[in-house]
C-alpha cells in the first residue's frame, strides 16, 4: 500500500482528548467507587480485594487523561489524494481506510462546544455506506479540507 | 373504496376490542350487557365505514410534470410530490382481503424514504390501472428498447418450496415462536386449567420428555416450512431490461421491482444444512431498499449452487463470476481455531469457579471438556471456507458463519475499503480486509479476516479508483 498519509492532526487535539477522557471517565470512577464501598461494606470483602474495581477505574481515567491521547494522536493520518481520502488511526488495532472520492456525496464539518472552545472541528463525509471523518483540525483546516473534498468530488463527477 | 372501509372498519373494531372485553368483564355476562356491547361495535363499525369511504373519496394521485402527485386527507388535506427521478422502487402488495376484491397495494418508495413506511401507497387499484402507474412511472427511466415485456429467469417449483422450508434452518425462529405462543397460552388461561393440563401433561420419565422435545421440534420444523411456503410460493423472478421483478407470496402476493443499477453486491449463502445436498439461496444488496438498513432482500430462495452462475448470467450479469477463491495461510488457523475456542476456554472457566464454590472442587468442570473439539473443528472449517478473489474488477469473498457465504461486488460499488490489524496478527504478518457496500440505509460489509498482510494492502490498493 501507499505509505503512510501525510496529514496530522491538530496537537490540541491532545488537549481536548485529556479533558473529554476525564470527563467522560468521571462516572466510570464514581460506578467503580460504589461497586468498591459495596464490596467492602455490604459483602465484607477484604479492603484489598474490594479497592480493585475503584483501582482500575482510576488506572483508565490517569491513562485516558496521559498516555492514550499522546499515542492515539501519533497514530492519527490522514491524506486527502486527487483520488482517495485516506486515514489511519488506533492505538493497538490499527485500522487503515481508503474512501474514494467518486464515492462520497456530501461532507460537513462540526464542531461541539468544547471543540469550539480549542479551535477545533471535525470533517464529516458521507457515502451510500456510512459516514467517515477526520477529528480535530484546527477549524480553518478543517473548513479547507471540507471545500477540497467537495471540489475533488465534484471533479470526480464530471469525469 | 371498499377496500378502505374495511381496513378501517377493522382498525378500529380491534381499537374496541380490548375496551369491549373489559366491559364485559366488568359487569359479568348477562344478555343486556352483550347487547350494549354489540350495539356500540356496529356503532363503532358504521362510522368507521363512513370515515373509509371518506377518505377513499379524499385520496386522488396523477403522473404529470415528470412527478408523482398524491393527495389525500380528510380533515387535514395533504399533497405529496415525488420527482419521478427519485421513485427507488414501485412494488404491488396484495393482502387476503385485497385478493378477495381483486386489486393490489401500489408502494412507492423513494431513496430517502423512512425505512418502515412506504413513502406513499395506494391501499387499492386494480391489477390493470397498477400496471399502467407502474409504467408511467418506470416509463420515465426505462429505455425504450425492449417492449414484449419481463421474461421469466426462473420459477420456484413446488418441491424446492418445500424444500427450501424444510432446510430453512429457521427452526430457533419457530421454537422462540411456540415459546411466545405458550407464555399466552399461560396469561390467557385461568391458573387451576392450566394446572389441569400441566398434571395431565407433564413428563413421568426422561422417554416423554425426550418425546416431547422430539414433538416440540417436528412441530417447529412444520412451521418453518408453513412460514417458507407463505412467503415463497410462485417465487418468480423475472427481467425485463435493467429491471429485477419478484413476485412471490400465497396468501399476500407481493410483487418487487429492483432495478439492476442499484444492486450493490449478490451473496450466495449455502445454509448449514442446504450445503450437503449442494443448494444455495441468493440474496441482493440493494441500496436505499429493503426494510431496514443494511437488509439484504432474497433474489432466489432455493436453487442447486451448480446452476447460481446460470442464474447469474440471466439475471445480473455483472455479478457472475465464480473464480477460485485464494486461500489463506497456514498460520491463520492458529487464530481460527484460538477464536473459535476461546468461548469454550471461557466455559472451562466459569464451570471450574462454579464447581469450586458449589462442590469443592474442579472436577465437574471437565464435563465442558467435549466441547473443545467441535469448537475446533468449528474454527478450522471457518478457516477453510474463507477467502478471497479479484476477478476482471469484482471483488469476491469467501467466508463462513453458520452457512458457507460467497459474496461478489464489483470495484465500483465499493464505498470504502480498509485494512485492520490487532497487535496479535501483526506479530503474524496477518491483517484483516473490510469493504464497504450501500445496502438498504446503511452499509453492508464484505470482511475477509487473517489474510497476510501484504496480500490485503494490495487488495485495499487494487480495489481503489483508477485514473
Amino acid at each position: 500500500m501507499k505509505s503512510e498519509p501525510a496529514g496530522r492532526l491538530d496537537p490540541r487535539a491532545k488537549t481536548l482528548w485529556r479533558v473529554t477522557g476525564t470527563l467522560g471517565a468521571l462516572p466510570l470512577l464514581a460506578g467503580g467507587a460504589l461497586v468498591s464501598w459495596v464490596l467492602l461494606r455490604v459483602a465484607e470483602l477484604p479492603l484489598l480485594l474490594a479497592v480493585l474495581p475503584f483501582l482500575a477505574a482510576a488506572v483508565w481515567l490517569v491513562a485516558l487523561a496521559s498516555v492514550l491521547p499522546g499515542l492515539r494522536w501519533r497514530r492519527w493520518h490522514y491524506e486527502i489524494r486527487d483520488d482517495e481520502v485516506d486515514l489511519q488511526r488506533g492505538i493497538l488495532w490499527v485500522t487503515r481506510t481508503l474512501v474514494p472520492l467518486a464515492r462520497i456525496q456530501h461532507v460537513d464539518t462540526q464542531s461541539g462546544p468544547l471543540q469550539r472552545r480549542f479551535g477545533l472541528a471535525t470533517v464529516v463525509f458521507y457515502t451510500a455506506a456510512g459516514a467517515n471523518r477526520i477529528p480535530e483540525l484546527s477549524a480553518p483546516v478543517a473548513a479547507g479540507a471540507r471545500d477540497r473534498i467537495a471540489e475533488l468530488t465534484r471533479e470526480q463527477d464530471e469525469l | 373504496m371498499l377496500i378502505d372501509a374495511i381496513r378501517t372498519i377493522r382498525r378500529s373494531l380491534s381499537a374496541f376490542v380490548i375496551p369491549g372485553v373489559v366491559f364485559l368483564m366488568s359487569r359479568g355476562f348477562d344478555p343486556g350487557t352483550i347487547a350494549l356491547v354489540l350495539l356500540g361495535a356496529l356503532v363503532v363499525a358504521v362510522l368507521a365505514a363512513f370515515w373509509g369511504f371518506l377518505s377513499w373519496r379524499a385520496t386522488t394521485y396523477q403522473v404529470s410534470g415528470g412527478a408523482f402527485h398524491l393527495r389525500r386527507g380528510v380533515v387535514q388535506k395533504n399533497e405529496r410530490t415525488i420527482p419521478l427521478d427519485h421513485v427507488q422502487s414501485v412494488d404491488t402488495v396484495q393482502g387476503i382481503i385485497q385478493r378477495l376484491f381483486g386489486v393490489v397495494e401500489v408502494r412507492i418508495e423513494t431513496a430517502g424514504g423512512g425505512a418502515s413506511e412506504p413513502d406513499a401507497s395506494l391501499q387499492a387499484l386494480d391489477r390493470a390501472e397498477a400496471e399502467v402507474l407502474r409504467r408511467e412511472i418506470e416509463g420515465s427511466r426505462r429505455e425504450p428498447v425492449e417492449e414484449e415485456g419481463p421474461t421469466v429467469v426462473r420459477r420456484l417449483g413446488t418441491r424446492d418450496l418445500f424444500l427450501a422450508g424444510a432446510t430453512s434452518g429457521q427452526i430457533g425462529v419457530a421454537i422462540s415462536l411456540i415459546a411466545v405462543a405458550s407464555q399466552l397460552f399461560d396469561d390467557v388461561f385461568s391458573e387451576s386449567l392450566a394446572q389441569r393440563l400441566i398434571e395431565t401433561l407433564a413428563p413421568r420419565s426422561v422417554t416423554t420428555a425426550l418425546l416431547y422435545v422430539l414433538v416440540l421440534g417436528l412441530f417447529a420444523w412444520l412451521l418453518a416450512i408453513g412460514g417458507t411456503v407463505l412467503a415463497y410460493t410462485g417465487f418468480t423472478l423475472s427481467r425485463d431490461g435493467d429491471f429485477l421483478y419478484i413476485r412471490r407470496g400465497l396468501l399476500e402476493r407481493r410483487e418487487a421491482t429492483i432495478p439492476l443499477a442499484r444492486i450493490q453486491a449478490v451473496r450466495i449463502v449455502e445454509g448449514l444444512l442446504r450445503q450437503p445436498f449442494g443448494l444455495a439461496s441468493l440474496r441482493v444488496e440493494s441500496a436505499g431498499y429493503g426494510e431496514d438498513a443494511g437488509v439484504s432482500t432474497t433474489l432466489f430462495p432455493l436453487l442447486p449452487r451448480k446452476e447460481v452462475q446460470a442464474l447469474l448470467l440471466d439475471a445480473a450479469p455483472e455479478f457472475a463470476v465464480a473464480p477460485m477463491l485464494n486461500a489463506l495461510p497456514r498460520r491463520a488457523l492458529r487464530r481460527y481455531v484460538f477464536r473459535s475456542t476461546v468461548p469454550v476456554l471461557v466455559l472451562l472457566a466459569a464451570a471450574g469457579l462454579v464447581s469450586l464454590l458449589a462442590f469443592g472442587f474442579v472436577v465437574w468442570s471437565l464435563a465442558v471438556l467435549p466441547l473443545l473439539l467441535p469448537a475446533a473443528f468449528y474454527g478450522w472449517l471457518r478457516y477453510r471456507d474463507a477467502g478471497w478473489a479479484l476477478e476482471e474488477d469484482r471483488l469476491v469473498v469467501g467466508s463462513r458463519l453458520l452457512g458457507r457465504a460467497t459474496a461478489i461486488a464489483p470495484r465500483r460499488r465499493l464505498q470504502s475499503r480498509a485494512t485492520v490489524q490487532s497487535p496479535f496478527q501483526r506479530r503474524v504478518r496477518l491483517a484483516t480486509f473490510e469493504a464497504r457496500v450501500a445496502s438498504g440505509g446503511g452499509g453492508a460489509e464484505l470482511r475477509v479476516t487473517d489474510l497476510a498482510s501484504d496480500a490485503a494492502d494490495d487488495l485495499a490498493e487494487s480495489l481503489g479508483p483508477r485514473t
